[in-house]
């Protein structure tokens, strides 16, 4: 029931759609620095968590320790954000759903797509389901990165895996003839759906770049934990 | 031995396994006199440290016992016990920490804080023990000492301050520079043994004066003192500032940092002046006893000679010359001759030969007094005794001991093997608390329990080298247990009246699961089972925990709630609410949904980054939890929880895994229910040796 409560309350829900978050390729999370595109793909995950499914969370950015702590507030947040939830209910079902995150922190240098695929290949080998979705955040599009992704899209194909990635922009740039900005518009055909985060006065609107029907549809976050505003 | 307490140090030096703890205590023995010839830990000579005497810790270069020595340097007298970095023997450090008064805790420039650092600091802060950390291996590729710091400060939460930086790094680390006294050091001669003071160099002199500065904006928190000096822009005298790192350190509130490369010889005689000058002498430490004759109620005891004594053993061994007991004073002093009392069993005994160990040489002295570490001849007594003397009766805290969780069955090979085996289980259960034996009346069999497959595959070793026992193992078994994951109702009739004296007892009430491991709770009223059969009953059900009706495995986190019965007068007796408990237990047992728990394991793996894939693989194939994994440089660290059951064999694995690069390290976590078609499995294993022991 709480885990219910908590998937429907989630930002992600009144955004993306929580049934479109795996259904699919690609997504990004596109951001100036500091708006808050971890803490929103963090969101993301805990929905699939709560839903009782695996995650595999890479930061190019931080290390572990931060990582679940991260996942930890964004947790919390939650279930502040819903009200009273009896408290070792909540501390019970973090319990249970934490154990299927797995953070992995690369330096950015030496990323590398062959040992994602080394650690999901070790899932079928083992018979365990797979992760169904894979963060990636911290990948710089200010540069060349074709080569990762199309590394990423293989892996996509070949372990029908989503993956959410964080994408940052740039406060002085402009915006592409169709809207977007110019980091997704060089990878548009690989993403099929985009949330941009931009901040309006005290808050956070998040606004649906590219998902078909969705396409254009706002909401407003609150910045300190990244939740819905309209429902307060 | 030195009378004056404060030219004492009585420290530890723990670390995580390879860290370099034991070639450390080999230099500072060296540069203290106390031995003439540096020997490497896996050295070339075959001879191995001075500090690791078994055999069998010089053939596997790990520090398998606490071997306690001491030395004096700087006319302090400084007591040392080099303990084991493995984390199978974390009793022994456990046990080291309890009778120190300071730690000099390594860490490796490259690695940093590894897992046995975590565990090692956990440890330090439960007895409270002041430390100042040596960042090792200055000299490797990829150290970064001002790194590890930060480590230090982010991961285990110290407030650590450098107190040197380092003159040069990796193969050009030639010294230190000391920020205190602002001078740099190099360390010439073969075996760096002469210290040369020198300005500091020219190009690193901002570094120093902008470190020097942060120093001393984190001490100056500790000294009022120092504090007006900065503000009044005055010169600062060492003295000041070394008597804020002192109050700081002791008071674990701040960790001072050093760095050097004990193997290259570099910086390890500043590193034996910090200990001095701010690890605290025995009278800076407040240590606590109970006094059993008053409600055990805590006593301080005062480091004088002229009080009673009280002394803790805290590591047996058994030498050729009998049992020898280490043994820390805290309060009085032992003299040889002296009458004192184990107060575990009341036992006196004579104080005999009186010893303080350098390795595994011994120096007879006259007199242990308090605040020291040294050790006697001929006393028959378990790990972590108490004695003192005749006119109190005190017992140091017990110290922290965890249950072991994996058991291993042994048979010896012939009847010689036999008496040397029972010979040798008998010594090593009194040495070690966390190493236990019983025989299983069902097999026959003589089960040994541990750690982990490397403590108990040790004392296997230990038995055959130093007894001659030469045993077969079986295969490693896990330490299941049992518990119920519901309320459930009982109401049980115990009735006997066939024949003899007749017995009649009821009682009824319900278990449910709880934290502990048995509660019983008492909620009778109106006399409906007399008083003087409660205690039965809660002995009846006690009884029930130690083979769950499920498969025979212990049960654990029970609450028996009793809340109604009755008896009879003439047939109802103590043996009958035994057997209705009994019977209660096992009626409500099968419908409070019984489950099996298995240890899992907190298992840490360091590997270089182009097996991390595969590393996260092997866990992954074993029902392990991967929560998280790091690069740090060249290495990834990753952190899993694993079943104990799948970790059998698993370091065979991983070297052939990662080409011997990777290593581990295994510690227990918490027991946690076993999922449906693995409890089948055992169910099924069990059955299978139920019916060939038949």
């Amino acid at each position: 029931m709480l885990r219910k409560d908590l998937v429907i309350k989630s930002p992600v829900s009144k955004t993306i759609g929580i049934e479109n978050i795996i259904n699919g390729g690609f997504g990004a999370v596109i951001s100036r620095a500091g708006v808050g595109k971890t803490g929103f793909l963090v969101q993301i995950a805990l929905t699939q968590l709560l839903n009782d499914e695996k995650v595999l969370h890479v930061s190019l950015d931080d290390a572990m320790e931060k990582i679940n702590l991260r996942y930890k507030e964004g947790y919390t947040n939650l279930i502040d954000y819903i009200g009273y939830v009896d408290p070792q209910k909540a501390l019970r079902l973090w319990e249970d759903i934490k154990t299927n995150k797995v953070g992995i922190s690369y330096n950015e240098s030496s990323f590398d797509t062959g040992k994602i695929k080394d650690y999901l290949k070790s899932f079928k080998k083992a018979d365990l389901i797979l992760p169904s979705i894979i963060i990636i955040d911290g990948l710089n599009f200010d540069t060349d990165i074709s080569a990762i992704l199309e590394e990423l899209d293989a892996l996509n194909k070949e372990f029908s895996v989503s993956f959410w990635l964080s994408m940052q922009n740039h406060r002085e740039e402009e915006l592409c003839k169709d809207g977007y900005p110019i980091q997704l518009e060089t990878y548009k055909e690989l993403f099929e759906k985009a949330v941009l985060l931009q901040p309006i006065e005290d808050k956070i609107e998040a606004v649906i770049l590219k998902d078909g029907d969705r396409t254009d549809q706002k909401a407003l976050l609150n910045p300190a934990n990244m939740m819905l505003v309209d429902e307060y | 031995m030195i009378r004056d307490l404060e030219k004492v140090r009585n420290i530890g030096i723990s670390a995580h396994i390879d860290s370099g703890k034991t070639t450390l205590t080999e230099r500072i023995l060296f540069y203290t006199d106390r031995i003439h010839q540096i020997n490497e830990v896996r050295g070339k000579d075959g001879t191995g440290a001075v500090m690791d005497s078994m055999e069998l810790e010089k053939e596997r270069g790990i520090t398998i016992a606490s071997a306690a020595t001491y030395c004096e340097w700087d006319k302090h007298n400084i007591n040392i016990i080099d303990t084991p970095g493995h984390v199978d023997f974390t009793v022994e450090v456990e046990r080291s920490l309890r009778v120190l008064d300071g730690v000099v805790l390594i860490l490796c420039s490259v690695s940093g804080v590894q897992s046995q650092s975590i565990t090692v600091d956990q440890q330090m802060k439960r007895y409270q023990v002041p430390c100042i950390a040596f960042v090792n291996k200055c000299d490797r590729s990829g150290a970064n000492p001002v790194k590890v710091s930060g480590q230090l400060r982010d991961k285990l939460g110290h407030n650590s301050v450098m107190m040197q930086l380092p003159i040069g790094l990796e193969d050009k680390h030639e010294g230190v520079i000391d920020l205190v006294a602002m001078k740099a050091y190099f360390f010439e001669g073969d075996n760096g043994e002469n210290m040369v003071t020198k300005e500091i160099p020219e190009e690193y002199m901002d570094d120093a004066l902008a470190a020097r500065e942060e120093m001393l904006d984190a001490v100056s928190l500790f000294s009022e003192e120092l504090t007006d000096y900065i503000l009044e822009e005055k010169d600062i005298p060492e003295e000041v500032i070394m008597d804020a790192i002192r109050t700081g350190t002791i008071a674990r509130e701040m960790t001072p940092v050093f760095l050097g490369s004990a193997y290259k010889n570099k910086a390890v005689q500043p590193l034996l002046n910090a200990v001095i000058s701010y690890l605290p002498s025995p009278l800076d430490i407040e240590n606590e006893a109970i006094d059993l004759d008053n409600n055990e109620e805590a006593v301080i005891l005062e480091s004088e000679f002229d009080k009673p004594t009280v002394a803790l053993a805290f590591k047996l061994e058994d030498g050729q010359y009998g049992q020898l007991t280490y043994i820390r004073v805290y309060q009085g002093c032992i003299n040889k001759g002296d009458t004192l009392i184990n107060s575990r069993d009341g036992k006196k005994f004579k104080a005999g030969r009186l010893i303080r160990m350098h390795s595994s040489q011994m120096e007879d002295v006259e007199a242990i007094p308090a605040g020291h570490i040294g050790a006697m001849f001929g006393v028959d007594c378990a790990s972590g005794d108490t004695f003192v003397s005749s006119k109190i009766n005190y017992s140091m805290l017990a110290m922290h001991i965890m249950e072991p969780v994996i058991s291993l069955s042994i048979k010896p090979k012939d009847n010689k093997a036999q008496i040397n085996m029972s010979k040798a289980l008998n010594r090593f259960t009194k040495e070690d608390p966390t190493f236990k034996t019983y025989v299983d009346h069902e097999t026959g069999d003589t089960i040994i329990q541990g750690m982990g497959e490397l403590h108990l595959e040790v004392y296997v070793e230990r038995m055959k080298r130093e007894y001659a026992a030469e045993v077969e193992t079986g295969q490693p078994r896990v330490a299941y247990r049992e518990t119920i994951t519901r309320k459930a109702l009982f109401n049980y009739t115990h009735k006997k009246q066939t024949g003899g004296a007749g017995q009649f007892g009821r009682v009824a009430g319900f278990l449910e699961p709880c934290d502990e491991e048995f509660e019983f709770v008492n909620k009778i009223t109106g006399g409906r089972i007399p008083t003087q059969y409660i205690p039965a009953c809660n002995q009846g059900f006690e009884a029930c925990m130690d083979k769950g009706p499920k498969l025979e495995f212990p049960v654990t986190g029970i609450k028996v709630t009793l809340e109604d019965g009755a008896y009879h007068a003439v047939d109802s007796s103590e043996m009958a609410f035994k057997a209705a408990a009994r019977g209660a237990f096992l009626e409500a047992y099968n419908k409070a949904k019984p489950v099996i728990k298995e240890p899992i394991m907190k298992v840490v793996i360091e590997t270089p980054n182009e097996f991390q894939g595969a590393c996260m693989g092997l866990i992954n194939q074993r029902r392990g939890i991967i929560q998280g994994s790091q690069e740090e440089g060249v290495m990834s660290v990753i952190e899993s929880q694993v079943p104990l059951s799948d970790m059998f064999g698993f370091s065979t694995v991983l070297r052939s895994g990662t080409q011997g690069k990777a290593q581990f390290t295994m510690e227990f976590s918490s027991y946690k229910q076993v999922p449906q078609s693995v409890a089948e499995d055992i169910a099924k294993k069990k059955l299978e040796e139920k019916k060939e022991n038949k």
